[in-house]
């Protein structure tokens, strides 16, 4: 029987859940996400069987790489878990709370109010395997402790919780994939992320998204928390997705706290992506730098917008934020909303965003240089993400990123050439 | 093997730049090609390359015979033709060794070996006394003017093209990097190739002995000489030859 403080929230949430209406989400006046083609009620959690293997998809995207931990979870079900260095605990978060009742009592959605929404309480009331990591005072971890969202069947429904406590002085590496194969039909995956973050820490944290070609929605709500003199890096990338809603939230919550939030996305066809994240200072002598980048090809749409958020009292905060999409698509629509909430004084804040297309100087130049058209796109925009690319700090994910960018763009190359000729000639 | 421009006529956003020009370089040539702002020689440059912002409505281009009126930017570099740009394009996220090699591939039938590459790369930075480090540096991102110049000349000399076009890549050099640029043109003169060097001032051709000297003005070339009419020129400023062609059209 899980302790009462997840029957509880459970309980609460499928109330919120029961209560609420299937959400519309707004911003700026025009840009609308809605779930209206979502049949939620069609979705059910799928449960598996362990995997003596790993699925290929999950080894093509992982690729050789030593890891510390690993835990894949199909559907509803963790089908495999590999927990190699012994300085961690990394196990299902019902395992979790069985074994470890304190300890996640103590943080267990401590920043994931279940009321949030209707799609963050069906992630309270219903989720189900779940993921826990912990890494101990002053452990250093050296190898990538990996987590892997796996959908692969159309009508499944895939409620996600990870919850991850890196304790003093200790430093890891937490890497989050989100995988679908091409499915024909709906899917959903509504998840929770919280990472805290306890004095004098380090985490390289990634995201990376790609569900495939198959209509998955993926509704999540992602929060970290990094007190005192604690750094988190936090890579998220989107490289596919039918319905996108994130909320990525990161709170330097104590004095010396400082991240470093870099992101990037690649919507192709009729992809749907609408993120928002928030750069929250709670207290005064806290840093941040956010770049996030962007490019739209087909009939996507992208919607960015990134909030820096100060609040009262949060003195001598040093924090940047950047944004920059690219259109790539006369049929693609988007836009990089940065935005400033500063409630107190003597803080540096600064943000800007650019919502471009391709420069035809620059196409001009490297076609002069040799290079094709198609070649000299693909170039430039390989080039735009690189620089993100470069703050990764980890090679394995850099070269995954490169490799599926360049095949993005090797698919789209006939448009996008096509647009950028067009373009050129009025 | 020349560089052939035949009456060429240019306009940019409906607005006619060049009214015929006429000029010939061949292989083993130095020529410049002088005159005051807004004379037209960018226009030239820029046409000859194939800008897109550049509509020729008249004239030819030929390089070694074929047409390359029509032929869009790539092509005419594969063809042998090369541009030193007044104000490169800044690339991010591509460094300057990644975009030479893309560039050296692009003429070639088999990509160029590393070991290859890296040797001439050196040989030819070595001549333009360029450190190391430049090459990872994304190219012309945060360059001084200065850096962008002796970039230009590395992929110059690099590509070894059959023609060159120097766009005013004297302009905004402090003496010591001119002399650097000017002895990079000179190690890359030779009975193979045709250089046109476009410039504003004569200073350049103090280091970079001319074999012809055109002037323009008002998009047309008014006057053509050895390298004595730059000396000329220096001498007695663009208004000397405003005044001449002025009398003569009178």
């Amino acid at each position: 029987m899980p302790p009462k403080f997840v029957e509880d929230r459970r309980k609460a949430a499928l109330e919120v859940f029961e209560s609420e209406p299937l959400p519309t989400w707004r911003r700026s006046g025009f840009w609308t996400t809605t779930v209206r083609k979502l049949q939620l009620d069609e979705l059910e959690p799928r449960r598996y069987e362990p995997l003596a293997e790993l699925p290929e998809i999950v080894r093509d995207h992982l690729g050789d790489e030593e890891h510390a931990a690993l835990v894949v979870q199909r559907g509803a079900s963790i089908v495999y878990s590999d927990v190699s260095d012994p300085g961690v605990t990394v196990m299902s978060l019902e395992q979790a709370v069985e074994e470890h009742p304190e300890l996640v009592e103590w943080y267990f959605a401590k920043r994931l109010p279940y009321d949030e929404g209707k799609f963050p309480a069906a992630t309270a009331a219903f989720w189900t395997g779940g993921v826990f990591i912990h890494v101990p005072k002053n452990v250093q971890v050296e190898k990538p402790i990996q987590v892997v969202w796996l959908i692969d069947e159309p009508g499944t429904a895939q409620y996600a919780h990870t919850l991850a406590v890196v304790e003093e002085l200790a430093e890891c590496k937490i890497r989050e994939y989100c995988l679908a194969p091409r499915i024909e039909g709906q899917a959903l995956h509504a998840g929770a992320f919280e990472l805290y973050a306890l004095p004098g820490s380090h985490v390289n944290l990634a995201h990376y998204q790609d569900w495939g070609t198959g209509e998955v929605y993926d509704i999540s709500t992602k929060r970290v928390e990094i007190r005192r003199d604690a750094q988190v890096k936090w890579v998220p990338v989107h490289l596919g997705g039918h319905m996108t809603k994130q909320t990525l939230d990161i709170i330097t919550a104590e004095q010396g706290s400082d991240m470093r939030h870099t992101g990037m996305y690649f919507t192709e066809r009729e992809e749907h992506l609408d993120l928002f994240t928030s750069d929250k200072h709670e207290e005064g002598h806290t840093t941040g730098d956010t770049v996030w980048k962007g490019a739209l090809t087909g009939d996507s749409r992208a919607s960015y917008e990134g909030l820096i958020h100060i609040v009262p009292g949060a003195q001598e905060t040093d924090t940047y934020l950047q944004t920059h999409q690219m259109l790539l698509s006369p049929k693609a629509k988007g836009d990089a909303i940065p935005s400033l909430i500063v409630e107190t004084d003597n803080v540096k804040a600064s943000h800007g965003g650019t919502v471009g297309e391709l420069d035809e100087e620059q196409i001009f130049y490297m076609m002069s240089r040799g290079l094709s058209r198609t070649e000299a796109v693909r170039v430039l925009v390989e080039g735009y993400f690189e620089e993100v690319v470069q703050r990764l700090e980890d090679p394995g994910l850099e070269a995954l990123i490169r490799r599926r960018i360049a095949e993005k763009l090797r698919g789209a190359e006939a448009q996008v050439a096509e647009f950028v000729a067009g373009r050129a000639e009025t | 093997m020349t560089l052939e421009i035949q009456n060429l006529h240019v306009r940019v956003e409906e607005r006619e730049i060049l009214h015929g020009v006429d000029l010939v370089v061949k292989r083993g040539e130095t020529h410049a090609l002088m005159g005051p702002n807004g004379s037209g020689k960018s226009t030239l440059a820029n046409s000859l390359m194939g800008n897109p912002s550049y509509e020729i409505t008249e004239g030819k281009i030929l390089l070694n015979g074929e047409d390359l009126t029509e032929a869009d930017p790539d092509e005419r570099a594969r063809a042998g033709l090369f541009m030193a740009f007044q104000y490169p394009a800044t690339i991010p996220g591509v460094s300057v060794a990644n975009f030479l090699r893309m560039a050296m591939n692009a003429k070639r039938e088999e990509p160029i070996k590393v070991k290859e590459f890296g040797a001439l790369l050196k040989e030819n930075m070595d001549l333009l006394r360029i450190d190391r480090a430049f090459t990872s540096r994304y190219l012309n991102e945060g360059f001084s003017g200065g850096e962008k110049k002796r970039a230009e000349i590395l992929q110059l000399a690099m590509l070894q093209p059959d023609f060159a076009v120097l766009d005013e890549t004297d302009s905004g050099l402090d003496i010591d990097a001119l002399r650097i640029v000017a002895d990079g043109v000179n190690a890359m003169t030779s009975d193979e190739r045709g250089f046109l060097i476009i410039t504003h001032y004569t200073r350049i051709l103090g280091y970079v002995r001319p074999d012809f000297v055109h002037i323009m003005l008002n998009g047309r070339i008014v006057r053509e000489g050895g390298a004595e009419l730059a000396d000329e020129l220096e001498e007695k400023g663009y208004e000397w030859v405003r005044e001449e062609v002025g009398a003569g059209a009178s």
